[in-house]
Formats: structure tokens, sequence, C-alpha cells
């Protein structure tokens, strides 16, 4: 039962990330290499708003989280309108630097020591007994909480929200969705704003379930696989994507080898993309390399 | 934040004019994990070897001369260490190399250190087995913690404290000699008594350690030792604590544990160190307190002991040295010093031709007792031979 438990906590803590990947890559195409600089962003947004407003933490928490929302829709606006017009590996290299800023700045911030936003918000981290004897800490429980609730808002605006059905329709058809009168830098900022929001809430909540390192962008990187097996464009293919991953890390760990778990998400990487490069559930798109 | 300003104009100040300085002034050159996944345990350190020499500097240098750190960042990977070393030593013309990052920058940097004849100073990184009689040549270490002459005393210490038979597991970072120091603890517990357990190589970083804790609690541990980065062994015993182990777990005690035991406040999380913890409130802790205060550092006085110590001993090497100086008088120097650590250890560093370490090695051991950080064990010692 707690093999489960932790392959669940894991699935949900990559499924959280994998989805900023997913929103970006299925609306405009391009890879966000700074994801996981954002989400470690947010995570010392919650530990900046606790220290101002530590006597409510559900306002620091609010806070972060409007401010995570800014600061995504702030880097499309700032930096990735501007590549406009330019290909895509254009925007996937600022990203790369603008993840290398983000890091560098945050260190000179907030320096290299470890921190708890969750003890600056006064709020404790106690285990659950869940039924079977297996145990969860409330942190833990809220990302899986917070995962579920990701992905239900994700899927219902997505399917019947009028500005869900607009970034459907711009990732589908970016000039004839333009066409028909969608402002494509709203959609695009919108989808930026989300991507960064939902990274940030994993940060926040690993941040508070087991403290907060510079090193955190690091796990943004493993959840990037579960993105891609699932297929980069799919919001239920990461989902299954960080299923799959959690759960031979977690076995590997349990059953093989503790040192296995830093490869085995990569091993499958490598047999998803020999067999079905798009993934699971991407969508194939035609070849413009051969 | 003024801290970090400071030490970048510092590089980039020294990137400019370290050549033009080196002329007149001792260039001593760092390579350290100021960031990165270890960065917490690294970055005091380098950052209170700072505050301890420009306090040298302030008072005006050593034998008449500045003191011109140039610190690069290597983010605890090894080929950033290596080119660090390679850029310090060929454009900086370092005269002693610091190494204070993970133990898998070793290689590259011991290598570039060596084919260029500069004293290499291991500070805040894990002292390595080289600078165990007999000494490599140009090798040398201040840091609190050893390889295997720690596991000995935290094995000495658990069986001395356990009441009922010892069921041990091992948690590692995956990273060489944290990886080698557990495989060598496990060896070294049955001949105590013990049964060793399995070994958890946790790569860093992991999002959740919850996985390798269960491992560690279903093969029925009452003990856990740890000797790894600080986020390794705190992650670890946090993890074991949510799934309701409620053994005893002994960790090293890094820059970051006073902080954490009054965190915890956990009465069975051991930590063993070789440095005195501020509670103690020695005068030379008052005196790091007031520079840590005066420099703004980020960081707590109770991070800084470590790179006080090293700061310490640089003086005294650059001060045997005398002027000109040159990395191989600086390395003669180092062959033959002795430097009070006023309280701080349990005993002076004391460096010979053949001992590049210490000639004893001290440890204390402390806990939280529901009211503060106690000591459990005073100083015991081991002769380094």
């Amino acid at each position: 039962m707690q093999l489960l438990v932790n392959i669940v906590v894991l699935a949900a803590i990559y499924a959280l990330i994998a989805c900023g990947y997913v929103l970006i890559y299925r609306v405009s195409r391009v890879l966000n290499l700074a994801h996981g600089e954002l989400m470690m962003l947010g995570a010392y947004l919650l530990l900046a708003t606790a220290s101002s407003f530590a006597a409510s933490p559900l306002l620091a928490v609010a806070a972060a989280v409007g401010l995570s929302l800014l600061v995504g829709i702030l880097v499309y606006v700032v930096l990735i309108r501007r590549m406009t017009g330019e290909a895509v590996l254009a925007a996937v290299l600022t990203t790369v630097a603008l993840g290398i800023l983000l890091r560098g700045v945050m260190v000179l911030v907030w320096s290299a020591q470890q921190q708890y936003p969750g003890q600056a918000l006064g709020i404790d981290n106690p285990a659950l007994v869940l039924p079977g004897g297996a145990r969860i800490s409330v942190m833990a429980a809220m990302l899986v909480g917070a995962t579920a609730l990701t992905y239900g808002g994700l899927f219902w605006f997505l399917r019947f929200g009028r500005w869900g059905v607009r970034m459907r329709a711009v990732g589908q058809n970016p000039l004839l969705a333009a066409q028909r009168g969608i402002n494509l830098h709203a959609i695009y900022a919108l989808a930026w704003g989300l991507s960064t929001l939902t990274g940030s809430i994993a940060g926040m909540l690993i941040a508070l379930d087991s403290g907060l390192t510079s090193s955190m962008p690091i796990v943004a990187l493993k959840a990037f696989p579960a993105a891609l097996v699932g297929g980069l464009d799919s919001l239920v293919g990461s989902l299954a994507g960080s299923f799959i991953i959690a759960a031979t890390e977690v076995l590997s760990i349990q059953y093989i080898d503790p040192l296995l778990s830093d490869v085995v998400p990569f091993l499958v990487l490598i047999a998803m993309l020999m067999l079905r490069p798009w993934g699971l559930f991407g969508t194939r798109e035609e070849l413009d390399r051969v | 934040m003024r801290s970090s300003i400071i030490i970048i104009a510092a590089v980039v100040a020294a990137g400019l004019s370290s050549s033009a300085l080196a002329q007149d002034a001792y260039v001593v050159g760092i390579t350290a994990a100021l960031t990165g996944p270890p960065a917490s345990t690294y970055a005091p350190a380098v950052d209170a070897m700072r505050i301890y020499l420009d306090r040298v500097n302030a008072k005006g240098g050593i034998n008449g001369k500045k003191i011109n750190l140039v610190i690069q960042d290597d983010s605890a990977e090894p080929s950033k260490a290596a080119a660090n070393a390679k850029k310090l030593i060929t454009q900086d013309n370092v005269m002693l190399l610091i190494d204070a990052s993970l133990s898998s920058t070793y290689a590259p940097v011991v290598a570039e250190a060596k084919s260029d004849g500069v004293p290499l100073l291991f500070a805040s990184s894990v002292c390595p087995k080289d600078v165990y009689p007999p000494a490599a040549e140009g090798e040398f270490c201040t840091t609190a913690f050893a390889s295997t002459y720690d596991s000995r005393g935290a094995l000495a210490f658990v069986k001395e404290t356990a009441k009922e038979p010892v069921k041990i597991g091992f948690s590692a970072m995956a990273i060489p000699l944290s990886r080698g120091e557990m495989e060598f603890a496990a060896k070294q517990a049955p001949e105590l008594g013990m049964t060793a357990l399995g070994i958890e190589v946790i790569p860093p970083p992991t999002p959740d350690y919850t996985p390798f804790a269960t491992k560690i609690k279903d093969a029925g541990a009452n003990w856990v030792f740890s000797w790894a980065p600080w986020v390794t062994q705190v992650r670890t015993f946090e993890a074991l604590r949510r799934l309701g182990w409620s053994g005893d777990y002994i960790a090293w005690a890094h820059l970051e544990a006073e902080g954490e035991l009054k965190r915890i406040k956990d009465s069975r999380l051991y930590v063993i160190g070789a440095n005195a913890m501020f509670d103690d409130n020695l005068p030379i802790q008052k005196e790091i307190a007031e520079a840590v205060k005066q420099a703004g550092s980020k960081y707590p006085p109770e991070q800084m002991t470590e790179g006080w110590i090293a700061g310490m001993v640089i003086e005294a090497a650059l001060k045997g040295a005398g002027w000109p100086a040159a990395p191989a008088k600086i390395q003669a120097s180092m062959q033959n010093l002795k430097v009070d650590l006023k309280g701080l250890r349990g005993g002076a560093i004391e460096w010979t031709k053949d001992n590049h370490f210490r000639t004893k090695q001290y440890y204390r051991v402390y806990r939280w007792d529901g009211s503060k950080v106690a000591l459990v064990k005073n100083w015991f010692s081991y002769d380094v031979k």
C-alpha cells in the first residue's frame, strides 16, 4: 500500500509540473526550458509573501499564486512575444537563457540556503494514516489533490471555457484562428500564465512538504520525460506519462537499485522515442527533418 | 543580498585585475559549489572565508601584502570545477587553490593543481584520504568532516548509546565519497556487533525521499546513519518520520545542523561533528558573530565556523610563506603549520610533511533535548595515523 501511495505522490508531482510544458507546447509549439526555474520562482515568491503575510497563510499563498500567474504573463509579454515570426528554436533558446538568468537572480536574492516556507507560515506538515497503514504527509496529500483539481479544471476549461476553446483553436491552426478574430497574443500570454501558475503551485507544495533549495529546477527536468512519454501536446498523455515514470522510478528503488531511479525515466523516454516518438497520446506531426 | 553583490563584484573585479595584482598580492583561488544541490553546505563557508580574509586585508594584509581572493562557482559539477581550476591557475596565477565543492569535483581539480605545482586546500569540502599520512605532496584539508574517521566515531557512539541490538541502515548521496563512506560504515558495523542493512544511495536532487525511506523502514532499521550533504541527510530523516519510523538517526553535523536541530526538535536525531556549536558562546564565536553582522552576510554566524577555520589556516600559511610568495613557498609553509583554533574544535590543526589533515580528529555529538541544542557526548578523539 505504501508503495502505491509513493507512486501516486511522485506521479502527482511530475504531472503537475508536466502540464506546464504541455500547455505552452500545445498552444505555441514552444518548449519552455525555463519551466523549472519558473516553478522555483513560484516557491520563492511564497517565501517572500510568507514574510509579508506571516499572520495569514491563506493570504500569503493567494498572493504567491497571483504573482506567479503575473510572472508567466510578463515572461510572454516582455520576452517571448518578441520572438514572434522567428524560428521556434529562437524562442526555445530564449527560455534557456531566461532559466539561467532566473537561477542566478534567485540565488542572489534568496541565497543557496535551504529554506522552509512552511515554517515561515507556521504550517505543520504531519503525516496522515491511510487505510492499509500507508502514510502520506498533509502537503503530499494536498499535492495529489491540487494535481487532480488542476487537471480537472484544465479539462473543463479547454472543453467548455470560451478562452479554452480559443486556446485549442490557436493550437490547432493559429492562422485560421487569427483570421476568425482570436487575439493570438492574449491566448499565448494566457498559456504562459497558466503554465507558470501550475508549475509554481507544484513548486510551492514541494517546498511546503520538504523545503526549498536552489536545485529545484532539476526536479522539473525529471518531469520532462513524463511529458514526452505521454505526448507533449496531450494533457491526458502527461498524466499517463507521469504515472508510468513515477511507477518505474519507485519500483526500481524498491526492487532493483535506488541509483537506477535517476536513469529509469530516461530509459523509458528512449524506449518511447524509438517506438512512438510522438508519445502515448501525442499528435503525430509531419517530419520537418530527415 | 549585499554579501552576494560583494562576492560578484569581487569575482568581476578579480577577473579584470588579477593579473595586474598578481605581482603585488597573495592570489588565492576558490572553486566552490555556490549554486547547485549541495550549495547550502559550501556557500556559507566561502562567505566566511571572504569575510575573514577581508578583515585580514583591512588590518594591512599579510607581510604587508593584500590577499586577492578569486571566487568561481562550479555548481558542484566536475566539468565546471575543472574549467575553473584551469582558469584560476593559468589566467589568475593563483598561488593557492581551494576546492569547496562536492567530492565529484576532486579528480579534475587535483589533476590541474598537480600539473602546475599549485598547493590545493580542501576547505569545507570533505577531506579525501590523500591528505592522511602519508599525504600527497600538494593536498591539504581543513574541513571538519573526513572519510573513515567520521564513520568510526559515529558507529562508536551508536554502539555506546543503543540499549537494544542495533539494526542499522545507511543513507548516502550518489556521489563518490558519500557512497564510499557508507560502504565503509556498512563493513565496520558488523565488527561492532551491529546488523548492517542496505545502503540507500539517493541521487541529488530527488523530488520525494519517501520511496528511499520506505525501503529503510521496511528493512527493519532501528538506527540509521547518514553521511552525505545535509539535504540528503535531513530529507531522508524527515521522510522516515513521516512514515512513522521511530528509530534513532545519526547524521554528520554540517554547517546547517545547529539551526536544523532547532527547527526539527526531535530528540532522537543526533548529529556528530568536529566543530563546536555556537551555544558554547566562546569568545571567538562572539568575534565571528560580530564580523558576520558587520559584513552583512545573509548566512547566520553558526554556519561560518568551517570557513572561518579555513581563513585562519590560509592566513597562517601565507604568513609562513613570506614575500615574495610562490606556490612552492606556500606549499612548504603548509607542510609545517600549526594553528590554534581557540576552541572551535577539540584541538589544533597541525600539518607536517606527511600529515596534511591533523594529528588528532576530535568529535562531539549533539541533539535537541526538548528545549535547546544539547551536548550528548563531549570531545572524543582518534589519533590520525
